[in-house]
């Protein structure tokens, strides 16, 4: 069978949505720019490239037109390059990867591009137009639960404090502020200077939080709930992209390959506990590639809420010291459909960077899912 | 013909400097705000930023929209002092001292444009020392401008010119403060205080000398010295707490340095070791610890405390719980002011003591601080929120009795009252306003040129319709203005009804149609246009469970606004002040307004547990269904708009008000209050030619898909604990209005069917329980209940 490799990734700076410096920045045009940036880091030929998938959680307004075309153009890819954009909201980039992974084990086509973009200023979360079907929401109102309310109801049923949920947030803030400062997120990051922006890190994370800072929050969603803003991914602007290819057009032409895909996975679970879904979709994926968690040396697990990462954490058996060696979104930021090729590309980075053999990548998915993906060093 | 000001620099980013620049923007006007470089900040604009940073913070807000702000240019007197050049007026507004003062001028005339204004904000240094070493290129150009704070809300502006004072430059930057700035601009003498402070200062001291003299205790001083008098309700004492005790000790000083010896003010000058004490303490007011009332506890255990005058006078601060003192003297001063002042009890002593000091006190200032009576007592109205001007006051209390009472207390009588005799200091003659002069004849109150009064078209007219909620008036040219008079203008049967005589009655002999009420008298922000339907009425109805009654009215209120809409002449609304509710939706009825700047415009309707019956909801949804800068689709404008009304929202200014769409991009809006009537009428006769009623709109909503995202969101909220249960109620009935019933998205939806959903919903909810405790509620307490 043909083997998939990650042969680059870069993304924009992330910044908080309607206050951070992205605010005037159009979510195709930065994604455009990420894609530009890519190629030129990896040397690879555009003129190569079958197609460009671009994940986004709400692909309307700016984000809409089949925005991975018009990405395409923006980024002056050659007319060739065909373009589709996919929706599993939160799990649209990764999936992106996977769509890319999948088309290259099939022989139909040897390097992609895949994508994530969100700007959650310019289109609200939920869509300019949110029309839900009254049947199904009789039937099944957890279906259209919002994101809040399902951490909430993961911290109550995983028993997850609100004193775990801030130490949690507040190790986030920890890490990513070191990271930053050790200069180990400068490689990934395209500085956005578009519409009089000048962006070249990310704002989100906070290094003078605290826990009492936190402590002093109300909470976000339930007047009697333990979830604050504190413990939950910003809105956030941003854009990712990853490289990827079969391993022998990578090697071939000598471009810089972090990992290998060993294996992927997505699953279903209850809407309403959406946060636990990196459970059913990580065991999948660790099965089908003969691995448990124990096996794994890097994950990256996406932080839409504090209460859900440590409920996966706990019931995955995953080693903290391996989750999340930069910060996670709690810190960095969850520009919903760009968190997927961001922390795959970051898990591909990291595994090299810190010499282990196998990294996970999983994120939970609104109305009840997870995706997974599980990579191999080279 | 005097060139206009369209670019502005205001040097010093103060308490003042900075909200006139504020302000200035407010107009739609550039303008610098310099000020000095802080030592040691990076940032060398720091002090001006800061200021304007510190803006969204202040209460009341200092300005009308947050996109004003970016009309202000922070800067410094180091880098920025060249650009004054591009500026056509400069105002100094640094510290009162006049070295630093006379140095910045002569800076100023070396590097601004000829034919600039330059002016001071000064209130206690005189024009003639401010130019005795003026460079002689300044001087023509030189005046005092004197604001009030806080300068977007006080509509006085007292102007000092000097003789060297060019007469163009008088008119321009008279002009300016009057119709962009929307000030009422006094001329005055350059005379220490110049008017509303000399006036104002001689009666905070006298009152609270007096207080301490006689042993009243503040709260007691403070009942009769605001609101029976027509004085602002917080009294002397609440008052020093607003505008800062420290203030106090630095205007009595620089006039009691300038004033001559003879002045009454050194009688009651003197320093209070209470005061100085306060001051130490940190207990400035309201922007301090406190100071004469001040708050302590938290939450449910907050109270609220006043200073004990008692312990005051033995040396002590102390504060004890605040007590609402029950004065015989100050409810009869309700129906004649006279049972108060008159009155020989402590209370009665206290009152006269007070009020006749400063009558006479103001009678004896003309001429040697401004020309006429009516500018004093414009002056203190606009300056100090006086309901009444003191020769108001004294005509309210008869000239000759002030003097009798005068000689009583050994105050000598002033020649203008012994010349007055038994007469008034007002008087009407035609439709004219007369006023008294120091010479002892009558001469015409004048307004400025182009401003339309209400009150003064009335003065010797007859209204053309009439009832006991509404009038109606000619205001020349074809046009008539509607104006409401029932209490708090609140809409009822009778305006219903004449509303609807008057479009026939403009059909048949007029041209167009204005909407206008005038309080000039209710002081910044207290104004109401209208402040909705009359909800007294409909509980009374309620309570006999008339409900066909309820909904006739709701009826006949959508069919009048529909009437006034689809008139084949325009209505231009003309609000100032609150218009809520049913006032706010006739407002969105007319063709055209033009708003006063300090407009508060809302459907608030939710807030007592209904939802706009008068087609509000309606016009609103295709306003925002229309609007150029909103998503497309058929939720965008439902979810605005349902989210303005089910959280009662209302406009902060008309600039806000444009913002939320009460107001269309083309309406106007007036920044003087006295040139409201006027702009809409003209703005109504421009109308006239080729005026084409409007279309009705048709709308596409979502129907119940539409209502299961707003429900979800409701939800949110009352998980959050920020909605109650009635909340969600009120809201699920607004959500189905708003998304147009059982519609299918396919569905064209008519205003008319909205309307019919209204009405719908309205209904329901006054038969609840809940709605109607609201309602209840706020008609005793004027606060909203939350259940």
């Amino acid at each position: 069978m043909t083997n998939v490799v990650i042969a680059g990734y870069a993304r924009s700076p992330f910044a908080l949505a309607k206050k951070g410096g992205l605010t005037r920045v159009r979510p195709d045009e930065m994604a455009a720019e990420v894609v530009r940036a890519l190629i030129t880091r990896t040397g690879v030929k555009a003129e190569d490239i079958e197609d460009i998938i671009v994940g986004c959680a709400f692909p309307e307004a700016e984000q809409g037109l089949n925005v991975a075309r018009l990405i395409g153009l923006l980024a002056d890819l050659p007319i060739t390059v065909a373009g589709a954009t996919v929706n599993r909201f939160c799990g649209s980039s990764m999936y992106a990867i996977h769509m890319a992974a999948g088309a290259i084990q099939m022989n139909a086509g040897e390097a992609f591009i895949a994508v994530g973009v969100e700007s959650m200023t310019r289109v609200p979360m939920g869509g300019y137009n949110p029309m839900p079907s009254p049947a199904l929401h009789a039937k099944n109102p957890a279906a259209y639960m919002g994101m809040g309310d399902t951490a909430e109801n993961v911290a109550q049923r995983w028993q997850i404090t609100r004193d775990a949920q801030e130490e949690f947030a507040l190790a986030s803030h920890v890490k990513a502020s070191a990271a930053q400062k050790a200069g180990k997120l400068t490689d990934e990051i395209v500085p956005i200077t578009l519409n009089k922006a000048n962006v070249s890190q990310d704002e989100c994370i906070r290094h003078d939080a605290s826990r009492e800072g936190l402590a002093g929050l109300k909470p976000a969603f339930d007047a009697n709930g333990t979830v604050t803003a504190g413990t939950s991914s910003p809105l956030t602007d941003g854009a990712s992209a990853v490289l990827v290819c079969s391993e022998d057009y990578a090697m071939k032409h000598g471009l810089p390959v972090t990992a290998r895909i060993k294996s992927i996975a997505v699953a279903g679970c209850a809407p309403d506990i959406m946060g636990i879904g990196p459970v059913a979709a990580s065991r999948k994926a660790l099965a089908r590639a003969g691995l448990t968690s124990r096996d794994i040396n890097v994950v990256e697990l996406n932080e839409a809420f504090a209460s859900q990462a440590l409920a996966c954490i706990r019931d995955l058996e995953l080693d903290p010291a391996t989750v999340n060696l930069d910060g996670g979104a709690i810190a960095l930021g969850h520009p919903l459909g760009a968190t997927g090729a961001r922390i795959t590309g970051k898990a591909a980075s990291v595994l090299k960077r810190e010499g282990g053999k196998y990294a996970l990548a999983t994120q939970c998915i609104g109305g009840g899912q997870g995706i997974a993906t599980v990579l191999e060093a080279v | 013909m005097a060139s206009e000001i369209k670019s502005v620099a205001v040097i010093g980013a103060g308490v003042m400097g900075a909200a006139i620049a504020a302000h200035v923007a407010n107009a739609g006007i550039k303008v610098k705000l310099l000020d000095i470089v802080k030592p040691g900040s990076a940032d060398r604009n720091a002090i001006a930023r800061g200021a304007i940073e510190r803006f969204k913070k202040i209460e009341p807000a200092p300005l009308m929209s947050p996109k004003a702000a970016r009309l202000i240019t922070p800067g410094n007197t180091e880098d920025d002092f060249a650009g004054l050049a591009e500026c056509d007026w400069i105002v100094e507004a640094v510290i009162e001292r006049l070295d630093i003062k006379q140095a910045l001028y002569k800076r100023i005339a070396e590097v601004r444009k000829p034919g600039s204004v330059v002016s001071s904000n000064t209130s206690t240094i005189p024009l003639s020392e401010l130019m005795s070493d003026m460079p002689d290129t300044l001087k023509p150009d030189f005046v005092i401008t004197h604001f009030f704070n806080p300068p977007r809300y006080m509509r006085l502006l007292e102007l000092v010119t000097g003789p060297d004072t060019r007469g163009d430059t008088i008119d321009k930057i008279t002009k300016f403060c009057d119709v962009t700035l929307g000030k009422s601009v006094i001329s005055c003498r350059d005379t220490p205080g110049f008017i509303a402070n000399r006036i104002g200062t001689y009666w905070i001291q006298s009152a609270m000398v007096l207080a301490l003299d006689m042993g009243l205790e503040v709260e007691e001083a403070d009942a009769i010295m605001g609101k029976p008098m027509g004085f602002p309700s917080t009294g002397v004492f609440g008052l020093m707490d607003l505008v800062g005790i420290d203030l106090g000790p630095h205007v009595n000083a620089s006039l009691a340095r300038l004033l001559p010896k003879s002045d009454p003010f050194h009688a009651i000058n003197r320093d209070v070791s209470m005061i100085e004490k306060l001051i130490a303490e940190g207990y400035t007011g309201k922007k301090g610890k406190g100071g004469f009332y001040r708050s302590s506890g938290r939450g449910a255990d907050k109270v609220k405390e006043t200073l004990s005058l008692k312990a005051a006078a033995q040396g002590r601060l102390e504060w004890r719980a605040t007590v609402r003192p029950k004065i015989d003297e100050v409810k009869d001063a309700k129906k004649d002011l006279k049972k108060l002042v008159g009155a020989k009890s402590k209370p009665g002593q206290y009152a006269w003591g007070v009020l006749g000091r400063v009558l006479a006190y103001a009678a004896s200032l003309i001429p040697e601080i401004a020309d006429d009576i009516a500018s004093v007592d414009e002056a203190m109205r606009l300056g100090y929120t006086w309901k009444y001007g003191p020769f108001e006051l004294i005509d309210k209390l008869g000239a000759d009795w002030v003097s009798e009472k005068l000689a009583a207390l050994s105050i000598p009588v002033p020649p203008i009252l012994t010349r007055l005799g038994k007469g008034t200091f007002y008087k009407t003659e035609g439709s004219a306003l007369l006023q008294f002069c120091s010479d002892g004849t009558y001469r015409p109150v004048k307004r400025p040129d182009g401003v339309l009064l209400l009150e003064d078209v009335k003065r010797g007219a007859k209204p053309v319709l009439t009832n006991k909620s509404a009038s109606v008036w000619d205001i020349g040219d074809g046009v008539l203005c509607f104006e409401f008079h029932s209490i708090m203008n609140s809409l009822d049967g009778d305006i219903l009804a004449l509303l609807e005589k008057t479009i026939a009655l403009v059909q048949k002999s007029y041209k167009a149609l204005v909407i206008h009420s005038e309080d000039l008298r209710a002081g910044p922000g207290r104004e109401n246009f209208s402040v909705g339907a009359n909800l007294g009425l409909a509980v009374f109805a309620a309570n006999l469970r008339m409900w066909g009654k309820i909904e006739g009215s709701v009826k006949e209120g959508q069919k009048a606004y529909q009437a006034l809409r689809y008139a084949p002449f325009p209505v231009v609304g003309a609000p100032a002040g609150r218009a809520l509710g049913g006032g706010c939706e006739i407002l969105l009825h007319c063709s055209a307004v033009q708003a006063y700047a300090e407009t508060y415009m809302g459907l608030v309707e939710c807030g007592v547990g209904l939802v706009p019956g008068w087609g509000g909801c309606a016009t609103m949804l295709a306003r925002w269904q229309t609007a150029k800068d909103a998503p497309k689709g058929p939720m965008p404008a439902v979810a605005k708009v349902f989210e303005m009304v089910s959280t009662a929202k209302f406009s902060t200014s008309a600039a806000e008000a444009k913002d939320l769409k009460f107001l269309k991009p083309e309406d106007g809006i007036t920044m003087n209050r006295y040139r409201v009537l006027a702009d809409a009428k003209s703005r109504a006769l421009a109308l006239v030619d080729g005026y084409a009623k409007p279309e009705p709109a048709m709308l596409q909503l979502p129907g119940a898909s539409g209502r299961v995202g707003l429900g979800m969101a409701v939800e949110e909220f009352r998980k959050k604990g920020v909605a109650t249960p009635h909340d969600v109620t009120v809201a699920s009935h607004l959500a189905r209005v708003l998304t147009g019933g059982d519609v299918d998205i396919v569905d064209p939806v008519s205003e008319t069917d909205v309307m019919a959903l209204e009405r719908e919903a309205f209904m329901a909810l006054f038969r609840t329980r809940e709605s109607q405790a609201r309602i209840k509620h706020i008609l005793d307490t004027g606060r909203p209940l939350r259940n």
